[in-house]
């Protein structure tokens, strides 16, 4: 998860060096996406603003301590984009929440031979992406990035800049969370 | 309810993610603690349901185009500044040649004049109105690289 000498890069980025920008963009872009996608659920839409909020990091970038970390200072960005994201998209649909929950970040289903396990796995997977969309967006952004992208938890508290700690115990909520709706929605 | 200090750590022995110390005290701390045990399992549980389970990714294409779409944003950004000092200067200067050379004039008929403010309003209005369907269309489709 590190970028060697991100420190130089970021220097190179605010004298305007858009190729410097281009390795900090391709480090950075699959976290980035996944963090959107726990906040606004569509994966378009996290492509999208994650996409902007790169856009915006590279305008103010000389704003940025560059002895700092570069990923926790874009996800601030980033998270205010998808904060705007979501006021706006719930002013114009007043149905967002329904449709959010049938377009939400859907685990992709694993096939196996067998096609009555298949459609049991799929009806599962159903239910864990619905229960998912209905967490808060912190504790789905956490337990995307545990659950279903694998990362560990000094990369988590790298990306997100906090606490091993605290990763420890926003996920202990987000669990407690996730487990709660899936016993809503029969999953035992 | 277990105890607060072992809820996070109870995430770290799940995941393996705790130093043999920290193993070891929660080992400890599990043989006298059924909470804690039972809360374990069912964490146990919730990551088996979500076991080989991957959100929706994009695919490799939209991986290998993402820093292009980036670049062309901030490309855009400064396009879009020059473009609206241009279209600004631009109008401007058409709209004091529209009133010095036709509309001020008394020599043309009032007919002619009225009518071609009319023609320039409505042109704009048209303008405007479809450049902002083609934005709102293009915003539509852009999405199309996503494979679901």
């Amino acid at each position: 998860m590190n970028l060697t000498d991100e420190g130089s890069i970021i220097e190179r980025c605010k004298r305007g060096d858009r190729d410097a920008f281009a390795s900090i963009v391709q480090h950075y872009m699959k976290p980035a996406y996944y963090v959107a996608l726990g906040y606004v659920g569509r994966p378009e839409d996290a492509l999208d603003l994650s996409q902007d909020a790169f856009v915006n990091a590279f305008r103010h970038i000389k704003r940025f301590d560059s002895s700092r970390k570069f990923f926790p200072w874009f996800y601030s960005i980033l998270k205010n984009l998808c904060m705007n994201h979501i006021a706006r998209t719930r002013r114009r649909q007043e149905s967002s929440i329904d449709q959010m929950a049938e377009e939400g970040p859907v685990p992709i289903p694993v096939e196996t031979v067998d096609p009555e396990q298949n459609a049991l796995r799929r009806d599962l997977e159903a239910r864990v992406g619905q229960a998912l969309q209905r967490l808060r967006p912190k504790d789905r952004e956490i337990i995307i990035l545990q659950h279903f992208q694998d990362y560990s938890y000094q990369e988590i508290a790298d990306l997100l800049g906090i606490p091993i700690g605290t990763v420890m115990s926003r996920l202990y909520g987000a669990r407690q969370a996730m487990r709660r709706e899936l016993e809503r929605l029969g999953v035992k | 309810m277990p105890d607060d200090t072992y809820k996070p750590l109870l995430m770290g022995y799940l995941d393996s993610e705790l130093t043999e110390i920290e193993v070891l005290r929660m080992e400890q701390h599990l043989e006298q603690c059924p909470e804690c045990r039972r809360e374990l399992e069912e964490f146990r549980k919730l990551k088996e349901v979500t076991q080989n389970m991957r959100v929706v990714t994009p695919d490799a294409r939209s991986w290998e185009e993402y820093w292009s779409h980036v670049y062309n944003r901030l490309e855009r950004r400064v396009g879009w500044i020059f473009m609206s000092v241009g279209a600004i200067l631009v109008t401007s200067y058409g709209v004091y040649s529209l009133v010095a050379k036709f509309l001020l004039r008394s020599d043309i008929p009032l007919v002619v004049r009225v009518g071609i403010v009319a023609l320039v309003v409505g042109f704009c209005t048209l303008l405007i109105s479809v450049l902002r369907e083609r934005i709102f269309m293009a915003r539509m489709d852009k999405y199309e690289r996503i494979k679901r």
